[in-house]
């Protein structure tokens, strides 16, 4: 085995998180994901090819895609699983408010050895979802194979409960935590404004205007 | 007990009954207002005393309405009491130890659905119940107010609104509590209605009961058997040891699970009566769901802000004029003769004059009608809850621009005039969206360059034209708007709002929030407005004026090909961009050495349309500027100053060389 940077567990990371979330990963929705430029990304996902973490499938040219082999698999759900159960630890335990364990959790998800993190897990009652929603892989890296659905893709009398939300925006967050739209809620779409425009949601009893900004950013169960 | 039915014959009721206090206990769900209730109950201002002897701890005082004592006892506060946390288990023995006369269930007028639950609780119970609906100010303001006389109804109980910190409903509620602690007021009380084997199982329990209570074994609070069975079957330990249902293997390890069983009939009946008592398909409603459906909100939304504008022209005109003539006829010459008479009538007083008589009447004159107007016609809309239904329509638009939904309202506010529009950018999210919001404020066409659209263009030139100057300055305004988006830095605004359905706008509060804002807007851009007319005033009155033809020259005939005296009455537009149109035919005739009636005999038809084109764009209004400088900083000022200068030089160059073979 190599020695693994902290910056090749971000990509392990990131390809399996977007592995699950469906398509294709390519070089540019991975630099898309990480916020870096595509050549620097192909260098590393070359590294971790001959590493033996990933492989690449299909044709040969930009579309070709990157994908997890087994071990990589394995060290992929092993980070995203300390990284949540962190997450968790952060709001159950230290009562930190949920905008802002993300950044925390990237730096401890690298510090915890199998040990700890079974012990954390445990410790937390074995949670299935981080605070923002997200499913925590299993000990064996399998995820539960929940279909959800972006918020703006449900129609006018559609009704469904929020799954997760994306926890990159701290300041999203915590407006969305004030306004009561939390995982596990439910949530109708009454109307949709023309053009692609924002979705008029009913939470509880209260309406409210929310921009495709928004609602991309918030995944639904039905 | 009493056989008086209205409280308000108690005052001339015979006194027997006043000697023992009617004891009621107040219960509710934390954080809906109880303690806020017991101080308007029992406040200072009120004759109050503690009330000894009470065991239980629970805040209890005494208090009189109407000549009858009553004392009130303060339950803490719980959403149930059948639980075994503290909270719940000590309203409860308090309940059993005080055996009120009334309670009165306090609960959450904006979320019936979840506070409903205790009243229905303590119903099942047998207690005499009124229902206090605290905090319903904040359910009318969020339109959510329930239905009173429904709930009442279905409950089979006094419902009074109330608003305990400013003593709403107080009276009222002490009126209930003696009506029904008088046996009145109660309708057919049900309960919670149970699954028909649950049903059985209690009044199987609550006959046992009853045969033990003729054995001495009563149950506690006087609870009647039915009560004191379901108390047992929700698992309360007093009352099971007290009917000596214990450990006599009559209750079975099945009646264990009844315990959830009546726990949901409740929940399902709260929500059944909450429902029953939302005011759904109010008028308000249904207007509010038109208005954000896209089919019908679009023309909603397109005749509200012609309903504006259409007020606000026949308003602002008619004040307008009234204004000026009032000041011509009244006030002008007063402060004429005052300012000649301290400077002298050489050219020094009339500069004086070009300050304090013509810049205050600028003031006044596009300020009173067309700003407080508009101010006040924008605040009466806004707290109707209209704005939300535009801003929700006309995010994906503004989208385009940069902006999000809600920064339609100062667009539709810049048609009036520009300076509420620019106030009105603090509302949007960051420094960005808030400079383009107010470059494409200042490129709306306000109520005075209106004016000279419609009285040069439409008025001399032809309706046709008009329109044609219209849809230029959109194209000009939606390029801006594409282009500032484009090349400004930074992160677009996103939307997250909360929508309240309509309510009735409150004219005091209308009133002060057009106050607040028309007072800031005379002290921002009165000063500014005075100093530069005085500087204009200089220009003209040393003659300066004339010369500066030579510098514009090349522009204003060369590029815009238009008359010198209409590029130099684009100088002093800058005051007021309707004066553009009265300096024109004034220095027509100056220039003219005679009169001249009409700007057709000296202007084309292309010339009018660049004129009026060029007015709208370049530079906005010393008003404007002030204002702009204040909130976007005085840097960006020059920079959108300078910017709609040029802006308006390459437009109106191209639309006079386009239109040059029509005219």
């Amino acid at each position: 085995m190599t020695v693994r940077t902290e910056n090749a567990e971000e990509y392990l990371e990131a390809i399996f998180k977007l592995q699950h979330s469906g398509g294709t990963v390519t070089v540019k929705r991975l630099a898309a994901e990480l916020g870096l430029t595509s050549p620097s990304v192909s260098e590393m996902v070359h590294r971790l090819r001959a590493a033996g973490l990933v492989e690449r499938r299909g044709r040969r040219g930009r579309g070709r895609g990157i994908r997890l082999t087994e071990a990589g698999l394995a060290e992929g759900a092993a980070l995203v699983r300390r990284h949540r159960l962190s997450e968790r630890f952060l709001v159950d335990y230290l009562d930190m408010p949920w905008d802002v364990v993300h950044e925390e959790a990237c730096k401890l998800e690298h510090a915890l050895s199998p040990e700890v993190e079974a012990r954390l897990a445990e410790q937390l009652g074995n949670p299935l979802t981080c605070p923002h929603g997200h499913a925590i892989p299993g000990e064996d890296g399998s995820l539960p194979d929940e279909r959800l659905q972006a918020l703006t893709d449900l129609r006018p009398g559609d009704a469904a409960v929020i799954g997760c939300i994306a926890e990159e925006e701290g300041d999203l967050l915590r407006y969305l935590a004030s306004l009561g739209l939390l995982p596990d809620t439910p949530i109708a779409v009454e109307s949709v404004a023309p053009f692609n425009g924002p979705l008029l949601v009913r939470v509880g009893d209260a309406q409210y205007a929310l921009g495709r900004e928004v609602t991309d950013r918030i995944m639904v169960r039905h | 007990m009493s056989t008086t039915v209205h409280p308000r014959q108690n005052e001339t009721a015979d006194a027997p009954q006043t000697d023992r206090p009617v004891v009621v206990c107040l219960a509710g769900n934390p954080n809906v207002g109880k303690s806020s209730l017991f101080n308007a109950l029992t406040g200072e201002s009120r004759e109050t005393a503690h009330c000894a002897g009470v065991t239980v701890e629970a805040c209890s005082a005494c208090t009189r309405w109407r000549e009858r004592p009553l004392e009130i006892v303060d339950l803490p506060g719980s959403y149930a009491l059948d639980g075994l946390s503290g909270d719940q288990l000590e309203a409860r023995r308090a309940l059993l130890e005080r055996r009120p006369d009334v309670v009165v269930a306090v609960v959450d007028a904006t979320n019936l659905a979840r506070s409903l639950y205790l009243p229905l609780q303590l119903l099942d119970l047998g207690y005499r119940v009124i229902v206090a609906l605290n905090l319903s100010d904040e359910a009318r303001r969020r339109g959510r107010m329930p239905d009173v006389e429904a709930l009442s109804r279905d409950l089979g109980v006094p419902v009074v609104a109330t608003v305990a910190p400013r003593g709403v409903g107080v009276a009222e509620l002490e009126d209930a509590i003696l009506q029904v602690a008088a046996g009145g007021g109660l309708g057919e009380t049900l309960g919670t209605p149970l699954p028909p084997a649950v049903e059985q199982r209690v009044e199987e329990v609550a006959l046992r009961i009853a045969a033990r209570s003729d054995a001495g074994l009563l149950p506690p609070g006087d609870l009647n058997p039915r009560a004191a069975a379901l108390a047992v079957l929700e698992g309360d330990a007093d009352v099971t040891r007290a009917v000596g249902l214990s450990d006599d293997g009559f209750l079975t390890h099945a009646d264990e699970a009844l315990a959830l069983e009546i726990s949901r009939a409740r929940h399902t009946e709260t929500k059944a009566l909450a429902a029953a008592a939302k005011m759904n398909g109010s008028p308000a409603d249904r207007w509010w769901h038109l208005t954000t459906a896209p089919r019908t909100g679009i023309p909603i939304m397109i005749a509200v802000i012609a309903g504006i504008f259409a007020t606000l022209f026949i308003v602002g005109d008619l004040l307008s004029q009234v204004l000026e003539a009032a000041w011509a006829a009244w006030i002008s010459p007063l402060v004429t003769s005052a300012v000649t008479g301290i400077f002298g009538e050489g050219p020094l007083g009339k500069i004086v004059l070009w300050g304090v008589d013509g810049g205050i009447i600028a003031t006044l004159a596009v300020g009173i009608p067309y700003i407080l107007t508009f101010y006040f016609i924008l605040a009466f809309v806004e707290d109707t809850g209209y704005m939300n239904a535009a801003a929700f329509l006309s995010d994906r638009i503004m989208h385009r621009f940069g902006l999000h939904g809600r920064a339609v309202i100062p667009l539709i506010a810049a048609g009036g005039c520009n300076v509420p529009a620019i106030i009105a950018t603090r509302s949007l999210g960051n420094t960005r969206e808030r400079t383009i919001a107010a470059v494409l404020a200042t490129l709306v066409p306000c109520s005075a360059r209106t004016a000279v659209i419609i009285g040069a263009v439409a008025g001399v030139a032809g309706w046709q034209y008009a329109i044609l100057t219209y849809a230029v300055l959109t194209v000009v305004i939606i390029l801006a708007g594409l282009g500032l988006n484009r090349f400004i830095p930074g992160d677009k605004g996103i939307l997250i709002m909360e929508m309240f359905p309509f309510r009735r706008p409150v004219l005091r509060q209308v009133a002060r929030k057009t106050w607040m804002r028309f007072r800031e807007f005379v002290w921002d851009a009165a000063p500014i407005i005075v100093l530069g007319s005085m500087a204009l005033g200089v220009l003209y009155e040393m003659g300066w004026i004339w010369r500066l033809g030579v510098v514009l020259g090349p522009i204003v005939e060369g590029w815009l090909m238009l008359p010198m005296v209409a590029g130099l009455t684009l100088v002093f537009a800058v005051l007021r961009k309707e004066l553009a149109l009265q300096l024109l035919l004034v220095f027509a005739a100056m220039e003219a050495g005679g009169a001249v009636m009409n700007i057709a005999s000296f202007m084309t038809t292309s010339q009018i349309v660049t004129y009026a084109i060029v007015n709208a764009i370049y530079i906005p209004c010393v008003a404007t500027i002030a204002v702009l400088g204040r909130e976007v900083g005085w840097r960006r000022t020059a920079y959108i100053s300078a910017g709609t200068i040029v802006l308006a030089l390459i437009v109106g160059g191209i639309i006079a060389r386009v239109l040059l073979p029509f005219s």
